[in-house]
């Protein structure tokens, strides 16, 4: 089965959703060491065909496997690639924590990761693309420990060298779409980190055959636009909505003329964003006249695995109509 | 020249801590159980920082979910709202919102003080507060500017001050705000005459501190002119940025953010940091070795090899500069 994604405004999502009951049960389990990986794959299967119903549902044109299977986005590489040894419990806010993890010894990629999940969400996907998304070399290190590379940048190349792997093998089992994350390049708007992330990224994605895509959400993303411009990638997936917009003026100031990953739905706030308020910031951007509407995704600001199930089908729904209307309009 | 140590700011929790915030918040335990267990887990910091020999610490603010909550807790007319980064770190504080004027309820540190000290004898408690700067760059407060909020705020942390200062308390300020690459000398000249303001009675044993980089040159020179004896700097962070921005700290003592709070592999005395020290402590017999943030970010068990670590740096760096070390114990 084939699916023709819209030339204008194509709907998609940055990846994590909320974790369905099937997937809360498997990683349970493998947490408390009551099963194995193999023992609970069904759970997961079950729980990531829940997440590709709720968005070809809402109307999602190109889809993700819901990130069902990762505990947390850095420590589920951390445990699968060799170097890394698991951490312990660092604050995250609040009385919440995630183990984070320590690099021991030189870090090596072993086997696919992430491509199983990348079958399962095609098969049940009818013909939908489904993105490959990898938590990228730049963030694994800077939310990681290090006790083994003499620097961050060494680190940072190191990992990007073996997560490359994992992008070869999902485009060899067919993904058209790879998102690579790097949330915490927002933290350092500086020059210098962008050009270590930068030349990350010609690593994992030189002479790739297929839409090369960076995330990148929730810090001072207007600083350090002005220096990733020339990244190898196709299109920056960023966050608008939770910041009001505020990047909005630096696209047409730095000249942006990829493609974008538009954030209009809000990931931290449970109230549904209406069509008309997804609409009137489709036009926001659209009167900018940077982009053409076949440039402009229309997604998320981040995952949506902090809000609840039905807040998240609702607000894809709501999103995929305004944009269905966009194409009219546009 | 004197060289003595003595830890920035908060630890990490504990197990015994963790599941007491957690027994709190799901109501399985009453208050007084809660303060009990946080007392434990408080004095065992308490202890291991008298194990390394520092005249000065702290209690480790354990209870704290961000540096900010208990203020805000305390104050009137401000609540939180949702999470948002915390500088660089993989850590999101709740957003202080100010609906009004805030007042005291009740003050953060005096009942804190009574305890505190008693475990701490015969080593001197630090309190330590946030800098109104930082706080109103980091809050919201429609219908109020950042130097009018910070200016009520620094109002309230002056009231906490006179109801500590009879115990004889060191009192630190912080305003990491303003290793910001982007903060003004406008900025510091605000932080500089709050702080001022703030530690006006207690100077002898203040301490401001700026961490997680190197302030700039504009920065650095209007810090100076703090009224606090002492003057934090991170200067682990970012060497290559302390080594070309240190002046000497003339008419403060420098305190040096050597031992790595956020990192956990087991730190060295370098001949650049010894050459920064010495560029800062050059007009001066006194200096203070501490780690170069709060170590709430680290596992609890490297938090206390750390406190130990920073012991044995105190005694090396005063080794390598012909200084004597000044220890608790004698």
């Amino acid at each position: 089965m084939t699916y023709e994604v819209p030339r204008k405004f194509p709907t998609t999502v940055v990846g994590s959703y909320p974790k369905l009951p099937p997937a809360k049960e498997a990683l349970r389990r493998l947490r408390k060491g009551l099963a194995s990986e193999e023992e609970v794959r069904p759970l997961f299967e079950e729980a990531i065909k829940g997440v590709v119903e709720d968005q070809l549902w809402a109307g999602i044109d190109i889809i993700s496997d819901g990130e069902q299977t990762r505990e947390d986005m850095v420590v589920y590489f951390a445990e699968r690639v060799k170097g890394y040894m698991p951490g312990e419990w660092v604050k995250i806010f609040d009385n919440v924590y995630f183990r984070k993890p320590i690099i021991y010894d030189r870090v090596e990629w072993t086997r696919p990761l992430t491509v199983q999940d990348w079958l399962t969400a095609t098969r049940y996907s009818k013909g939908r693309p489904v993105k490959g998304i990898l938590t990228g070399p730049y963030t694994m290190v800077e939310w990681s420990f290090d006790l083994y590379y003499k620097d961050r940048y060494e680190a940072i190349i190191a990992l990007a060298r073996e997560i490359r792997k994992e992008i070869e093998a999902l485009v060899e089992a067919g993904a058209k779409y790879i998102q690579v994350d790097e949330p915490a390049l927002s933290t350092r708007p500086w020059r210098e980190e962008a050009e270590i992330a930068g030349e990350a990224l010609k690593i994992l994605f030189n002479g790739i055959e297929a839409k090369k895509i960076v995330h990148i959400c929730f810090g001072r993303v207007e600083e350090i636009l002005p220096y990733i411009l020339d990244y190898p990638v196709d299109q920056f997936d960023l966050e608008f909505k939770n910041s009001n917009f505020r990047l909005l003026p630096y696209l047409k100031e730095y000249g942006y003329n990829k493609e974008l990953g538009y954030g209009v739905i809000d990931v931290h706030n449970t109230q549904v964003e209406s069509v008309e308020e997804i609409l009137r910031d489709i036009e926001r951007l659209m009167n900018l006249g940077i982009l053409p509407p076949e440039k402009v995704y229309v997604d998320p600001d981040c995952g949506l695995k902090r809000l609840p199930r039905d807040v998240a089908r609702m607000k894809l729904r709501n999103m995929a109509e305004a944009a269905r209307i966009a194409r009219e309009q546009w | 020249m004197i060289v003595w140590g003595m830890v920035l700011g908060g630890y990490p929790r504990s197990r015994l801590a963790r599941y007491a915030l957690r027994d709190a918040e799901r109501g399985s335990i009453p208050y007084l159980e809660l303060h009990k267990r946080i007392a434990l887990a408080s004095a065992e910091i308490i202890g291991a920082q008298k194990a390394a020999g520092l005249p000065v610490v702290v209690d480790g603010m354990v209870d704290w979910h961000d540096i900010f909550r208990p203020f805000i807790r305390s104050w009137r007319n401000v609540s939180v709202n949702g999470l948002l980064r915390y500088f660089d770190n993989n850590f999101f504080y709740r957003i202080p919102v100010f609906t009004g004027e805030p007042d005291i309820i009740e003050p953060v540190w005096p009942q804190r003080v009574r305890e505190y000290s008693l475990l701490a004898d015969p080593a001197t408690l630090k309190v330590v507060l946030p800098g109104p700067l930082t706080l109103a760059k980091m809050s919201e407060h429609p219908g109020f500017r950042d130097e009018e909020i910070a200016d009520l705020v620094a109002n309230l942390l002056s009231r906490e001050v006179s109801l500590v200062q009879e115990y004889g308390v060191y009192v630190q300020i912080d305003e990491p705000i303003l290793s910001d690459r982007k903060a003004t000398r406008d900025d510091a000249t605000l932080a500089v005459d709050l702080a001022s303001k703030i530690l006006g009675p207690v100077s002898d044993r203040g301490i401001f501190a700026v961490y997680f980089d190197f302030p700039s040159k504009q920065v650095l020179e209007k810090l100076l002119e703090v009224k606090a004896r002492y003057l934090m700097l991170d200067i682990e962070d970012s060497p290559a940025r302390a080594r070309e921005n240190a002046v000497p700290l003339t008419g403060h003592v420098p305190v040096v953010g050597i031992v790595d709070g956020r990192r956990i592999h087991t730190d060295r005395l370098s001949d650049t940091t010894v050459s920064i020290v010495k560029a800062l402590a050059e007009e001066t017999d006194e200096v203070v070795v501490t780690t170069t943030t709060w170590m709430d970010l680290i596992p609890y068990r490297y938090a206390l090899k750390k406190t130990s670590i920073l012991g044995e740096i105190v005694r090396e760096l005063a080794s390598r500069v012909g200084g004597e070390v000044r220890t608790l114990w004698r």
